[in-house]
């Protein structure tokens, strides 16, 4: 599988409450590598430091402790609410090449072919408040695409969208993503979407946030989302996954 | 059969439309309800003129559209005007352009805001006409000290208000800016500035409240010209109906210029919600 894109090593991340004098461990001693080009899923429950671990990888965030190493740009989708309200949908898509100083005719001819694999084309002079949810995460992951790192970074982009919208935007997402030649870490707290998606499933405990099992899934690629369902393997691998995390926080609670 | 029932639900469709058409309520009121105004002017005509009001402090309306004809043909009233919206501008702008800028720095600079910000809260509670005397001792009697206190009363509105905004900017947005990769002049202007945009017309139109507020009490006076001194002047040689003819103007003139106000917003930030 080449070489890594990412390596974490013996990663820790805490937060400092100064009000209450507490000390939080968001993250615990983390490691981990992804191979170039490869689809990775952090599965974890809301709150056991996965999204700060993106921040880290997004050079949002600094580590306390430890060693990361991105290879390249890392380009984020963000959760809902990461589309600029006072843009229009093909504005917002365009944004990075504008923060960079790409001309008006260059961000054009740059984002026309991205809205079109996104689905956006009909929409790029819509404002987000005229949008659906699902229609909005669209614009996001255009915008990451137009932004065109080298590391993808998606941070629960689907969390917020109904069931269906969902399942239509995991198809639109492996379809578009063999292409791209990008490496992916796919934030999680779906059991479903994380083996849907991905090469590989990294199980996050509760806070403090540790690795409890590196999971890879069987499944070859191009992957049709309905066909999926029928194979045996998905019983068995939601099975277990489901069996790590269960188990989890019985062990963690305090009491 | 299925004729039948397809008829059948047709008919009840149409019905039911018929009936949610038909049934609005409230309907009476809300015809009526732009003419009350007028009603209350006719019911002051009428009071003034059988004495049932005192008619030397409420004259009839029509006896004030009648000195407001008189002061439009001899382009007194013309003239007052200019000055105050003349004065009302400039200080608009050079009010609110500071007050942008500061409250956009002050909103993204933690720094800047722990260091600046008592100075502009110190600052903020000196009801601004009492610095009247001081600004017309600094700038005499002319526009500049007009302009001036305009502009102090202007940019506290403005300057708390977009600060206020960028304050309460989603931390996301400039997550997006960061990861996008953009400069630090660029993340103001393409993340706080928009996104503060609602809060800083809010700011904006009270501001404009508040400059005709400030304008009028100052030309009460250290001014020849304006409404305000309109106003004054009435009371000094107890023109009753000038006085009201100032009020009505000015009322007017703040009215305006908060539609003006409000129809610049539309066309700028037609993203946020009416």
């Amino acid at each position: 599988m080449g070489t890594s894109a990412i390596e974490l090593t013996g990663l820790w991340k805490g937060f400092h409450d100064a009000r209450r004098d507490q000390t939080v461990i968001a993250v615990e001693d983390v490691s981990f590598s992804v191979a170039r080009g490869e689809f990775v899923c952090l599965l974890g429950p809301s709150g056991c430091g996965k999204s700060t671990l993106l921040r880290i990888l997004a050079g949002l965030d600094e580590h306390d402790l430890g060693e990361v190493r991105v290879d390249g740009h890392a380009s984020v989708v963000f959760q809902e609410h990461g589309v600029f309200p006072w843009l229009s949908v093909e504005d917002n898509v365009a944004y990075p090449l504008k923060v960079r100083g790409a001309g008006r005719a260059e961000r054009r001819r740059r984002v026309a072919p991205l809205l079109e694999l996104t689905g956006l084309t009909d929409f790029r002079g819509a404002y987000p408040h005229q949008l659906s949810g699902g229609m909005r995460q669209r614009t996001s992951v255009a915008r990451a695409l137009a932004d065109d790192g080298e590391v993808l970074l998606m941070d629960e982009p689907f969390g917020a969208l109904d069931e269906q919208t969902r399942l239509v935007l995991q198809q639109e997402l492996l379809r578009i993503w063999p292409d791209s030649d990008k490496t992916v870490v796919f934030i999680t707290h779906s059991v479903d979407e994380a083996l849907t998606l991905a090469d590989r499933v990294l199980v996050m405990s509760a806070r403090p946030g540790r690795i409890l099992a590196d999971v890879p899934i069987p499944f070859g690629r191009p992957r049709d989302i309905l066909e999926l369902r029928r194979d045996p393997r998905y019983g068995e691998i939601t099975y277990e996954l489901w069996r790590l995390l269960r188990k989890e926080p019985a062990e963690t609670r305090p009491s | 059969m299925t004729t039948d029932v397809k008829q059948g639900s047709a008919a009840v469709h149409e019905q039911l439309v018929q009936r949610l058409r038909t049934h609005r309520s409230g309907r009476i009121p809300k015809i009526i309800g732009p003419f009350t105004p007028l009603l209350l002017l006719v019911i002051w005509e009428v009071a003034s003129r059988s004495g049932m009001l005192d008619a030397r402090f409420f004259p009839p309306p029509t006896s004030i559209v009648g000195t407001f004809a008189d002061l439009v043909m001899a382009g007194t009233l013309q003239s007052h005007v200019l000055a105050t919206l003349s004065r009302v501008g400039v200080g608009l702008i050079l009010g609110a352009v500071p007050g942008l800028v500061l409250g956009i720095a002050l909103g993204a600079v933690p720094w800047l805001r722990a260091l600046f910000g008592p100075v502009f809260a110190s600052l903020l509670p000196i009801p601004k006409i009492a610095i009247l005397p001081l600004l017309l001792l600094i700038f005499g009697l002319g526009e500049a000290s007009k302009w001036v206190i305009v502009a102090i009363g202007v940019f506290f509105y403005v300057f708390y208000n977009t600060m206020g905004g960028v304050l309460q900017t989603q931390p996301i947005y400039f997550d997006v800016a960061r990861s996008s990769g953009a400069s630090r002049w660029r993340t103001w202007t393409t993340v706080a500035l928009p996104a503060a945009l609602p809060s800083i017309f809010t700011g904006l139109k009270l501001a404009v409240g508040g400059a005709f507020v400030i304008i009028a009490a100052s030309e009460f006076l250290g001014s020849r010209t304006g409404i305000g001194y309109l106003i004054w002047s009435a009371w000094g040689t107890f023109s009753v109906a000038k006085m009201f003819v100032g009020i009505v103007t000015i009322s007017l003139l703040g009215y305006l210029a908060g539609l003006l106000v409000a129809r610049l917003e539309r066309r700028l930030v037609p993203w946020s919600r009416q």
